[in-house]
């Protein structure tokens, strides 16, 4: 027998196929690969000393203290939020679940440094809410947010829906009949909630809790907005100040600082993980109703107090960026009279920086979307029809590059691509490298949908074009695609919306020219042009409740899954 | 359309300690309408995939006419065989319509627009799917959906058409319609046909032969009527129609009618063509109630069937299956007489000679 012969003849198109593997797996993992050579000393880097001399400094320990007390505090207020919520929408009787639920995903798709920009104008002297209702606080009195309670408010709020979703589908596998057997044994209310509901959901609490650590302990935006006028620095702010201080010079060093970062979260990741793997082992097989626990009541007032909930960390915030996007001077309260577009005018049809910020953003978006629809089709497609040791090894480690937190992966892009291997081009400084760490960063967002739509594909469909005579590549234009589609464009939607805002990543990798809309609205802000920043974070966040809708509208033809704030 | 020759074929998936094919050797001639009938995981559906050429054989080879599209060193990928299959889930494409899909193939083909046309527009009246043309499967029923697979796969003129329990979807009464679909389809055409059912009913009316395959292997290859009156083993007699198998020692030599042999206790003519059998096949047909035949049995159930009665007779050991035109009371004694069953020696038993059976 000659097995091996067979195989090559007739599965060669599959073959060539795999060579896709090469690039996803360089794009994808070589930087963080280039980042943990650098831990070990690899290149001209670093030395045991080195890491030791970094370890030591005062500022070190004080950013991973910030860091680890601001991610904590905010984790604790998301567990609040997100499990409130939780509870209340999966387990009882309220109304308009659909929208409630929409509504708090929506302050996860907002990008943080946009969220501080929106808060800041809801607090502090100058709010022209406030000034509208004559409750401002007197000029030159501090922003209250500037402040390690700012950032843990804002880290909760933004981080909410993430122990919010995990929780929620925790909740959905705990069958009803094991309420209805605590009800028969006498027991009611708070009771079965206390010690039957939350003992069997604390594993996906944890992981949960876990997950939105590990996003807090990763974000920029939020302590960038407010903690650097405060100079209270974070480890991504740290590193951010460090390399727009010093340059390329200073990598050795940030390398180390986002090693730590990293080594935190990926310990959070494995932790959630296996809490995750824990709670699914006690429950396999049991099935039956969902749980409905009636408010009786009380249904009303709880609604009330959702909705009003939801008014105040959405309506409320982003209405006062709306008023100060309209006002004519900062400071100034916004009236009828003096109401002016000037600010929207000027920052998306005059500002030069701003139009190149809007086109860089747009077409990095659009091509990192187009380049992964092209890439994760096949990927998916070898994932699920050929699997192997390679492509499994790429289904578990494809999560990393975006469950690190993105000042890490920038670090680790910038090391890998600022000398390229066997020339003497760089990328660092060019619109490339910002692409690059995109495609590297939402791999995993365009691939998990598809992937579930191809798993869900009957084979006998492709098996039925082979019969009909066509290859490998027809049958995956003319049948794969199409009815891979609908996720597809799903999971490019989501792609464009979190690399259309995406400002920790560009922030590290942007230079004059490529600036993207984050950094934009950063640097507006930064240099006290408040009302031009509202104006642009004001137009993306209309951008990205219309480009939400719309997946919302697909979500019925899609498969289970793909859209992450439905499941 | 090509005859279908398989030799020494063996398939043995990863991680399964039982070969799924084991040494099947077979020949389907040009034309011919072969059902694959066994129980399920019996390798049926394995020898249909590995014809189409969505698995590899692990040893053996597959030949289509005077090509070999399978064996040690040569694999012709699906695309390349031509064969035409219709799945049992019928896989039709949902993102295309009727005429879409039956026209996929000849696309695929790269066929002139008019001539495609031509095609599909003959194959779709040949399935009289004429009117749906231009309807998305999702809005046909399901014996619909069967017949645009059929058409789809006709449309390519295929060397063999493969189809895999193509009925099993249907409702009764779709079924027996869908059936007589086939042969006509089968007659028209003279395509060279390969059916997998578990369905003998299916298999027996329609297919030339059937191969009835237990474990990987062929048991037994033949027309219908010949499984039914002479099979090879003991599986094979009681996997196909009705009736009893028992045990039976050879009492006088065998002729060319057959031969004496003693079962029960009493000595019964049979037809065989081995000297030396150990099993008889005693279908409904073969038993007559008459006080006339020497054996007494008691009457166990009887059910009616629609114009006669099923009878379970308990002759003090082994069951035997009657018909009877009058219904007879459970418990009691009735005559009986068993005419010229089938006697055959089951593979692998070494019977025992005639001379010392006499005595037991």
């Amino acid at each position: 027998m000659n097995l091996g012969v067979a195989k090559r003849s007739s599965r060669s198109e599959g073959r060539l196929l795999s060579w896709l593997l090469l690039p996803v797996a360089l794009i994808a993992l070589g930087p963080v690969v280039r980042l943990l050579l650098e831990g070990v000393g690899f290149g001209n880097g670093l030395t045991g000393d080195y890491l030791a001399d970094v370890m030591s400094r005062d500022s070190t320990r004080k950013a991973l203290t910030h860091s680890l007390v601001t991610a904590a505090g905010g984790t604790l207020l998301s567990v609040l939020i997100g499990g409130a919520f939780a509870f209340l929408v999966a387990l009882t009787n309220v109304r308009a679940r659909g929208a409630l639920v929409f509504c708090l995903m929506v302050p996860m798709m907002i990008p943080p440094q946009i969220t501080a920009l929106a808060w800041m104008q809801v607090t502090g002297p100058s709010s022209v809410l406030l000034k509208m209702v004559g409750l401002a606080p007197p000029l030159g009195s501090p922003q209250p947010l500037h402040s390690p309670g700012g950032i843990i408010l804002l880290l909760g709020i933004q981080h909410a829906s993430i122990v919010f979703l995990t929780l929620r589908a925790g909740l959905r596998q705990i069958p009803a009949d094991l309420v209805e057997a605590a009800r028969m044994s006498g027991a009611r209310g708070l009771r079965v909630w206390a010690q039957i509901v939350m003992p069997l959901t604390l594993p996906a609490l944890g992981a949960g809790a876990a997950m939105a650590f590990v996003t807090a302990l990763g974000n920029f935006g939020i302590p960038a907005m407010l903690g650097i006028p405060a100079r209270y620095s974070t480890l991504p702010t740290l590193i951010y100040q460090r390399l727009v201080g010093f340059g390329p010079s200073a990598l050795p060093e940030v390398a180390v600082l986002a090693l730590l970062i990293g080594l935190v979260a990926i310990a959070g990741v494995l932790l959630a993980r296996w809490l995750l793997a824990r709670r699914s082992h006690g429950l396999v097989g049991l099935s039956g109703q969902p749980l409905s626990i009636s408010l009786g009541r009380a249904r009303l007032p709880v609604e009330i107090a959702l909705w009003s909930f939801i008014a105040a960390i959405l309506v409320l915030p982003m209405m006062a960026l709306l008023f100060t996007s309209l006002i004519p001077a900062y400071g100034v309260p916004l009236t009828w009279a003096n109401m002016t577009f000037d600010a929207w005018t000027e920052a998306l049809l005059r500002q030069p920086m701003t139009r190149r910020a809007y086109v860089n953003s747009l077409g990095l978006a659009l091509g990192a979307a187009a380049i992964l629809m092209a890439v994760c089709l096949p990927l998916a497609w070898l994932m699920a029809r050929r699997p192997s040791r390679a492509t499994r090894a790429i289904d578990a480690l494809v999560d990393l590059p975006y469950a690190l937190p993105g000042v890490v992966l920038s670090i680790a892009c910038i090391l890998a691509f600022l000398d390229l291997p066997f020339t003497d081009l760089t990328l660092y400084g060019t619109i490339w490298i910002i692409l690059l760490a995109y495609l590297a960063r939402f791999l995993v967002v365009m691939l998990r949908p598809v992937q579930a739509s191809v798993g869900q594909l009957d084979p006998a469909m492709e098996e039925a074009a082979s019969a009909a005579g066509a290859r490998l590549g027809r049958r995956l234009r003319t049948i794969v695609l199409p009815l891979a589609a609908p996720a597809a464009a799903a999971g490019a939607i989501l792609v464009f919306l979190t690399a259309v805002n995406e400002l920790t990543v560009s922030a590290l990798l942007w230079s004059s020219g490529t600036e993207t809309l984050g950094v934009v609205i950063f640097n507006l802000e930064d240099s006290g042009e408040t009302i031009m920043a509202s104006a642009v974070a004001m137009s993306i966040v209309l951008l990205i409740v219309c480009l939400m809708t719309g997946v919302q509208l697909m979500a019925r033809r899609l498969p289970k899954g793909v859209v992450p704030w439905q499941s | 359309m090509a005859e279908l020759i398989y030799s020494g074929l063996t398939k043995q998936f990863d991680g399964s300690a039982q070969p799924a094919l084991d040494g099947i050797d077979a020949r389907i001639e040009s034309g011919e309408f072969v059902a694959l009938l066994g129980p399920s995981g019996c390798g049926k559906t394995t020898l249909l995939r590995l014809t189409a050429g969505f698995e590899e054989p692990t040893g053996g080879e597959i030949r289509m006419g005077d090509t070999q599209v399978a064996g040690p060193g040569c694999f012709v990928p699906p695309e390349d065989r031509g064969v035409g299959i219709v799945f049992q889930s019928y896989a039709l494409w949902p993102h295309m319509t009727v005429a879409g899909n039956v026209s996929y193939p000849l696309e695929v083909r790269g066929l002139a627009r008019a001539e495609r046309a031509r095609r599909v527009e003959e194959a779709l009246s040949l399935t009289g799917l004429t009117e749906f043309a231009h309807r998305a499967p999702a809005q046909l029923s399901g014996g619909q959906r069967q017949r645009v697979a059929l058409a789809r796969c006709l449309v390519a003129e295929p060397r063999a058409v493969l189809l895999d329990e193509p009925l099993a979807n249907l409702d009764l009464a779709l079924r027996a319609s869908m059936q007589e679909n086939f042969t006509a389809f089968h007659r028209r055409t003279g395509a060279t046909m390969l059916y997998v059912t578990h369905d003998q009913g299916e298999a027996l009316a329609l297919a030339t032969r059937v191969a009835v395959m237990e474990r990987g292997r062929i048991r037994q290859f033949a027309a219908p009527e010949v499984l039914y009156s002479e099979p090879a083993d003991c599986f094979v007699a009681g996997f196909v129609g009705d009736g009893a198998v028992v045990s039976a020692s050879a009492a006088g030599p065998l002729g060319r009618n057959g031969l004496e042999v003693e079962t029960m206790g009493l000595r019964v003519a049979a037809r065989s063509n081995e000297a030396l059998p150990t099993h008889l096949c005693i279908r409904p047909e073969d038993v007559s109630l008459t006080d006339e035949g020497g054996l007494r049995a008691r009457v166990r159930g009887c059910t009616y069937q629609g114009g006669r009665f099923r009878v379970v007779l308990d002759t003090g050991g082994e069951d035997l299956v009657a018909f009877s035109r009058l219904r007879l009371e459970v418990g009691a004694q009735v005559g009986l007489r068993i005419d010229r069953p089938w006697a055959f020696r089951e593979p692998g038993l070494s019977a025992l000679p005639a001379r010392a059976t006499a005595h037991v």
